[in-house]
């Protein structure tokens, strides 16, 4: 409420101190998942509880490379396969889209709108069979672009809605001015325009990445072979056969963050921003 | 036509999957005829069914008892927690980014992460209950009806924090600081300020927030589906995930898609409230 009001020294630190006590409450769970998969499987039932290792057990990570059976490497490896296909699919086309809306009218422009904004909220039950038959019927069931392709119909909608508006806010002047210099409307677009609005394409860019990575119903659903399935499905199937091999299951879903941790670190403002302009969840 | 490419790409993708998971939810599709051109009609058959089907009716009142109290407990944790950060001290941008976090994971991971601190033996949750007293005995989380949907709205209420926050966040730097300066000359004290000023203006992100908040929960897939997979005997079964059951694991892929009409219908007609809301603040 008060943001240029100085909080005196004493009322600073208390309020310092509360928000770091409320991220701890908060995070717990993220912290414990990761002390968990550095803990032998004896220590992790040990009563009390121990909140850091007294042995560091780093095989749980090193038997996945070894034995072939659940390699969460690989499966990491085509998470990330399907994710930048996805992502890549979702930026080309959302970009030329989000600029036509935001430039030009057109009948049936609103529709075209309306029908984006819908799609977001979409259950995924809706589309899981009708997808299933097509893709089968594409044979392109049971590879990964089965699931690229259906992930990136998350990304499209929530690119062009965001795009849109980035592009409406680029004044006109500056296109008419590349045009004056030589330009015509296309390289004006690519060479001016896709620059200006860089940081509205990367949020883009890792909204659709982060939705493509946390996809499970695609990837269990149109990739049957476990070898070619995403992460997320290998976590499941695991938890399925290994329901109690807490270390292993947690060094899974530490590896599982980790990509979602690097995008939080170095892009941290593109996050919140994305999530305020388009306020969107698949 | 710059926007033609990722319209057709959606017709294809998923304007083509609902309209063919209507045709489905009038025929009568399961293994057999799944792949035959020609598929037997089945009319109203599959909704007629449906709603005499006690699992349907328990999974639609489950569905909304769980976004009930996933919205109501998310949206006051979020309000709180965005007035107490738009307050000037030092940690209050990075806490409130960290914080971030859960909203970003990928749920299969979070879903594990829950089932991990609800566990019987293994559960962090049962420790501390012990320790303080509270319980004498182990609860089985997770698989005991009551409390089994209980650990689920946990968890999602822990991915929905973030959400509500952020946005709520935004909606209070827009409210002019003027105003809260003048009410203090008026002598409004905070109690009056909060009610005569900060709520009557943040109305319109407050019923973004509600209705979107209810869209995403209402459709909750891969959390239950990970965490009980609508077990035990039932009792967490969501219209999304027993949509998926009887499709994927009965194939019934016709009453499946019934399901996942019924859902969508729901969904459209709250979303045409959000429709509503961005239109008038347009």
């Amino acid at each position: 409420m008060d943001q240029e009001k100085r909080l005196s020294k004493g009322k600073n630190i208390c309020l310092c101190i509360i928000s770091v006590l409320i991220m701890c409450v908060l995070l717990f769970p993220i912290y414990w998942i990761f002390v968990t998969s550095l803990k032998t499987e004896q220590e992790i039932f040990q009563i009390p509880p121990t909140f850091w290792p007294k042995m560091l057990n780093l095989k749980s990570y090193a038997a996945q490379v070894e034995n072939g059976d659940f390699n969460m490497f690989q499966s990491f490896a085509n998470s990330f396969v399907i994710s930048a296909g996805a992502t890549l699919i979702a930026v080309v086309l959302a970009v030329p889209a989000s600029y036509g809306i935001a430039r030009y009218r057109f009948k049936g422009k609103k529709l075209m709108l309306l029908g984006f904004l819908v799609t977001q909220m979409l259950p995924v039950a809706v589309l899981l069979t009708p997808m299933f038959i097509m893709f089968r019927n594409m044979h392109i069931y049971n590879t990964p672009w089965a699931a690229m392709l259906a992930d990136a119909t998350i990304g499209i909608p929530f690119s062009v809605l965001i795009l849109k508006n980035y592009f409406a806010s680029i004044p006109n002047e500056l296109e008419e001015a590349a045009c004056i210099d030589g330009c015509n409307r296309f390289s004006a677009f690519v060479r001016v325009l896709i620059p200006i609005a860089r940081p509205g394409v990367m949020v883009c860019a890792i909204f659709s990445f982060l939705y493509a990575w946390g996809d499970l119903a695609y990837g269990m659903t149109f990739i049957i072979d476990q070898q070619k399935r995403p992460i997320t499905a290998g976590i499941f199937n695991f938890m399925g056969q290994y329901g109690t091999k807490w270390s292993y299951l947690t060094a899974f879903a530490v590896v599982t963050m980790i990509p979602v941790a690097l995008i939080f670190i170095f892009m941290q403002k593109y996050i919140i921003s994305g999530m305020t302009s388009g306020a969107v969840k698949g | 036509m710059y926007a033609l490419p990722a319209f057709l790409y959606m017709l294809v993708f998923v304007g083509y999957p609902i309209f063919s998971n209507l045709v489905l939810s009038f025929q009568d599709v399961t293994m057999k005829t799944l792949l035959l051109p020609k598929k037997p009609f089945a009319g109203f058959e599959n909704y007629i069914e449906i709603f005499h089907d006690k699992v349907f009716v328990s999974s639609l009142t489950n569905t909304l008892i769980f976004t009930v109290s996933c919205l109501v407990v998310q949206f006051l944790i979020g309000f709180l927690l965005a007035l107490f950060f738009n307050r000037n001290f030092k940690f209050a941008k990075p806490v409130r980014g960290l914080l971030m976090m859960p909203w970003m994971i990928p749920i299969t991971v979070t879903a594990l992460m829950f089932k991990f601190v609800f566990g019987t033996d293994v559960g962090i949750l049962n420790y501390i209950l012990r320790s303080i007293g509270l319980i004498k005995e182990n609860i089985e989380w997770l698989t005991t009806p009551g409390t089994a949907m209980f650990a689920i709205v946990v968890a999602n209420i822990w991915i929905g924090i973030p959400f509500n926050m952020i946005l709520i966040s935004t909606g209070l730097t827009t409210i002019p600081r003027e105003l809260y300066e003048s009410a203090s000359i008026d002598g409004a004290n905070k109690v009056q300020t909060f009610f005569r000023i900060t709520l009557p203006l943040l109305k319109p992100t407050i019923e973004s927030v509600l209705i979107l908040g209810f869209i995403y929960t209402f459709k909750v897939y891969d959390l239950v589906y990970v965490m009980t997979s609508g077990g035990p005997v039932n009792s967490t079964h969501m219209l999304s995930t027993y949509s998926y059951k009887l499709s994927f694991e009965m194939f019934k892929y016709s009453k499946g898609a019934a399901v996942a009409n019924v859902l969508l219908a729901i969904l459209l007609i709250v979303g045409t409230f959000y429709i509503r809301a961005t239109r008038e603040e347009e």
